[in-house]
């Protein structure tokens, strides 16, 4: 269990707005109310992020959410993993997806509950090496290239990124890009680190090559990082 | 300014507390609840470790260190009297032999091990007139 979930969250609205959701590679069970119709429920399950979305919302909104631990993505998807990356299915789809989340409406929704939705016989087994090479890719900053990762657990680079495919759904590279487009980013946002350093620190090999990245996942410019940034800020424990 | 800490970031903050303790004779001073931090009795100049996830929190990328390859392009050295005696009780506890104690031309007796996580550990003798 220690290490199949990653976050359990909730948040009400207290104003209306947007904000900007930055994908991270991991998939998320969510379920939306009002605090007025609790019973009026939309379950949404994400695959792996790779783009970043807006979402609206109204005073009132609720949400409750799980983000599962990234090698965990194959526990919801199951063999549909290979197409789940930038999915999120909504309502009836989400439902067939996991029919257990039918269940959770108006009293019945609490976070506890979302915590044990999915069964327990549907979890996969995963490798010890991969979650390893999780750990080790995070510690880099996403700066290992896939063949030194493969190398500090003991397996080749095509294993390991088949159990990166099997399991999180994202090839290696991707997700090792993710990780350091994140860390680059908060080395501006939180480390006040001028762009052109946050560029060398991150490892990218020049400046273009970070606004590229950051148009990908982000949908800006290092220089238009925008305010309302909704930052996936947990670590793996 | 001073040099306060040198800080290991390590896969098991406990293990490698323990470790230090066996292979080298340190005392921890003592380890954070979360098991990301902890500190050993090293003088003005402290000996700590910290969890690898502690490194992303603070927004660092680091290399792990593995015992599997070459270790990082640093050490530390531990200073004895008994060069000898310190070296054969790293190497019991499990640490990795490199070069078994010997007395260098300026008089100093010089040895090297790997600890559990590959990282360089001298052990030396002090250097005349400067204990």
């Amino acid at each position: 269990m220690a290490r199949r979930i990653e976050a359990i969250w909730s948040f009400s609205a207290c104003t209306s707005g947007s904000a900007v959701i930055l994908p991270d590679g991991r998939c998320d069970i969510i379920v939306r109310n009002h605090a007025s119709t609790p019973d009026e429920v939309t379950p949404i399950i994400t695959g792996p992020a790779t783009q970043p979305y807006r979402i609206d919302y109204d005073t009132g909104d609720q949400w409750f959410g799980i983000r599962l631990r990234p090698e965990h993505g194959a526990a919801l998807w199951q063999d549909d993993l290979g197409n789940a990356p930038d999915s999120v299915l909504r309502g009836p789809e989400a439902l067939d997806r996991l029919p257990s989340l039918a269940a959770l409406h108006g009293a019945a929704l609490t976070l506890d509950a979302l915590a044990q939705i999915i069964p327990a016989q549907t979890w996969p087994d995963v490798e010890p090496r991969l979650t390893r090479a999780i750990d080790i890719l995070h510690a880099s900053g996403g700066r290992l290239r896939i063949d030194a990762l493969a190398q500090f657990v003991s397996c080749t680079a095509r294993h390991l990124n088949r159990l990166f495919r099997r399991n999180i759904g994202l090839s290696a590279k991707t997700y090792a890009q993710l990780i350091q487009f994140h860390r680059t980013l908060k080395l501006i946002t939180n480390g006040n680190v001028p762009i052109i350093a946050a560029a060398f620190e991150g490892g990218y090999s020049d400046h273009a090559h970070m606004a590229r990245t950051f148009r990908r996942f982000g949908g800006f410019t290092p220089s238009g990082i925008p305010t309302d940034l909704s930052l996936p800020d947990i670590p793996p424990k | 300014m001073k040099l306060g800490y040198t800080i290991i970031y390590v896969a098991d903050v406990p293990k490698t507390v323990a470790f230090y303790e066996a292979a080298f004779g340190l005392k921890q001073r003592f380890i954070h609840e979360s098991n990301l931090y902890g500190e050993m009795e090293t003088g003005d100049t402290i000996l700590a470790f910290a969890g690898t996830e502690a490194a992303e929190m603070n927004g660092l990328a680091i290399m792990p260190n593995t015992p599997d390859g070459p270790a990082a392009a640093w050490e530390i050295c531990f200073v004895t009297d008994d060069v000898a005696t310190a070296y054969e009780r790293a190497l019991s506890e499990g640490c990795q032999p490199v070069s078994a104690p010997s007395e260098k031309p300026w008089g100093q007796t010089v040895s090297y091990v790997r600890d559990l996580d590959g990282c360089i550990v001298e052990i030396a003798s002090p250097i005349q007139g400067s204990v």
